[in-house]
């Protein structure tokens, strides 16, 4: 029997290497071992993202290597996620996410609503292409805490300021997160927005950040 | 001595002889909403009318004193004319510019691309802007884009795929990248027979915040080479994103120009590709011309610093976004020209 530490490393290994295999069998080997699952995401699938952030901040690593460390994330999380136990599954919270009308990219998004999926959110992803209304109808059918927003071109980006006025309007306390190429922090700034991230890589290394966060919290708990 | 017309300024620049002030041109899309509201259109129509797209080109440029007119305004064309639908967003009140919501295409496996790309879709529609433009303004410099075939492939497969595919499937990307290669040189061929005096090579996708130096040496700068070798002077090399790592192999690619965005320090790239290349760039399309809280002022500042990022042509680092302050784009050229009347390193002055 492999010990926790073991799986640990041969996960977190797993995802820097992009290694989908050996992330599902050290899974799988730590579900039958009787290990607890949200450790095994935040200790192993979460500090391998980690290295990832680092990895990509230092130039050694690009979007194309990303995806496929995610890939490996995901392989890893579809295993242990369905036994964490909903009350441990972290904070509880939901977020809307989606690409603006106009953008048919959504790359950067679906790195950033990994991060949600690891940190256990609740995530109701209305894909890309969003209407600006259909954001601001799926926060409050849910009640959602954040609202993140992707636009790739400068074309798209300003359709944000329209939606974080209707929702903020409506619901002053919801966080509204952007990201994408254009987005800049005097962008966000000027928008009302209450975070950002500047380009599909960089909310890499955000989203990871934030992840970094998570962990800490969860440690603290 | 007389002062030049914007064609002839643009294309003295080209061949780096000496100009009579600087050049304020695009190789990217320029219109703009004041001159699509005087001609009494609708954005969303201007994409599918040759007259209508040619004369707000037209319209744009003369309006604010560019020296090019720039035909078409979208990516879409060349992946609508495969088959794929576009959405033209003709219900929406805000500037949105056509995309492809859904690609037929579901791998590479199915890339097959017609060989009378240029009868189909509105490829038609665009050689005969370029004509419309050619005829109604001898004036201005004509420029004519595609994108390049990595960044064309997201228009027709997602972009996921290939990225992905770089690691695990690399020879069928290299198949896949090398067929839509084959028809952007149909494509530019095709835009200059119909006119174009210039031709801008827009490889947006591939700048280093998304792709590796190493990567795009070996798959995307061959592409480069070929396309480019394939086409008539003039021609500019355009990357988004970070590319002063790459900015080198950027300017070893045949193009008569290399074009970067607002993450590009221009005084570094210059310093790594000397005073003989061309350098066009790259002031900030919604920072300057666009952002309701910006003055004339700091319009004015943001050109003076562009020219003294040793650009050789004040031009965009993008499309211009349409819905741009009246007061500052003007602002803008006129900074161009007068401050920009020293020589810049690779072209002097009349």
């Amino acid at each position: 029997m492999a010990t926790k530490e073991e799986l640990l490393e041969k996960m977190k290994n797993g995802v820097v290497e992009y290694d989908e295999e050996a992330v599902k069998e050290a899974a799988q080997q730590a579900l039958d071992d009787g290990y607890v699952p949200l450790e095994m995401i935040m200790d192993g699938l979460a500090a391998g993202m980690e290295v990832v952030g680092e990895l990509y901040d230092r130039n050694e690593y690009f979007v194309p290597e990303v995806l496929m460390c995610a890939d490996a994330l995901y392989a890893g999380l579809g295993i242990l996620r369905p036994h964490v136990p909903k009350q441990e599954g972290g904070l509880n919270a939901q977020v809307v996410i989606g690409s603006i009308q106009g953008d048919v990219h959504d790359i950067g998004k679906n790195l950033v609503k990994m991060m949600f999926d690891v940190a256990g959110w609740e995530v109701h992803d209305l894909g890309r292409d969003v209407p600006l209304e259909k954001f601001v109808e799926e926060q409050m059918r849910t009640d959602s805490e954040v609202v993140a927003m992707s636009a790739m071109m400068t074309t798209t980006m300003l359709g944000m300021k329209k939606v974080i006025k209707m929702i903020k309007d409506k619901n002053p306390n919801v966080a509204i997160m952007l990201g994408g190429a254009p987005v800049t922090k005097d962008v966000a700034n000027l928008f009302g927005a209450d975070g950002y991230a500047e380009s599909a890589g960089n909310a890499v290394s955000e989203g990871i950040k934030m992840i970094g966060r998570l962990r800490e919290m969860q440690g603290k708990k | 001595m007389a002062e030049l017309t914007p064609k002839e300024r643009v294309m003295r620049m080209f061949r780096k002889e000496p100009v009579d002030m600087m050049p304020f041109f695009s190789g990217m899309g320029m219109v703009l909403m004041p001159a699509i509201k005087e001609l009494g259109y609708q954005f969303p129509k201007v994409h599918t009318n040759a007259e209508m797209m040619a004369k707000s080109a037209i319209a744009s440029s003369r309006m604010f004193g560019f020296d090019s007119v720039v035909v078409p305004y979208d990516m879409t064309c060349e992946s609508e004319a495969i088959g794929n639908t576009i959405s033209l967003y003709e219900d929406s009140m805000d500037i949105l510019y056509p995309t492809i919501p859904e690609k037929m295409w579901k791998s590479m496996d199915e890339v097959q691309i017609p060989k009378n790309i240029m009868e189909l879709g509105r490829m038609p529609l665009v050689v005969e802007a370029l004509k419309i433009c050619k005829k109604e303004a001898p004036e201005l410099a004509l420029g004519a884009w595609t994108l390049g075939p990595f960044t064309m492939s997201g228009q027709l497969l997602e972009l996921d795929i290939l990225l992905k595919g770089v690691f695990k499937q690399k020879a069928k990307v290299e198949e896949t990248l090398d067929k839509i290669t084959d028809m952007i040189i149909k494509v530019g061929q095709a835009y200059q027979a119909a006119g174009a005096d210039f031709i801008t090579l827009r490889e947006m996708g591939t700048g280093t915040d998304l792709i590796s130096p190493r990567t795009w040496k070996d798959m995307i700068q061959p592409r480069m080479r070929k396309i480019l070798a394939a086409w008539k002077s003039p021609k500019v090399l355009h990357i988004c994103g970070a590319t002063n790592l790459i900015i080198e192999m950027m300017a070893d690619c045949g193009a008569d120009a290399v074009s970067v965005d607002i993450k590009n320090c221009l005084n570094e790239s210059r310093e790594k590709i000397g005073n003989d290349n061309l350098l066009l760039g790259n002031f900030d399309v919604f920072a300057l011309p666009c952002k309701a809280e910006t003055t004339v002022e700091e319009a004015v500042a943001g050109i003076k610093q562009n020219i003294d990022g040793t650009v050789d042509a004040v031009w965009p680092g993008c499309d211009l976004w349409p819905d741009i302050k009246e007061e500052n784009m003007r602002a803008i050229v006129k900074t161009a020209r007068e401050y920009g009347s020293k020589p810049s390193p690779a072209v002097g002055r009349l």
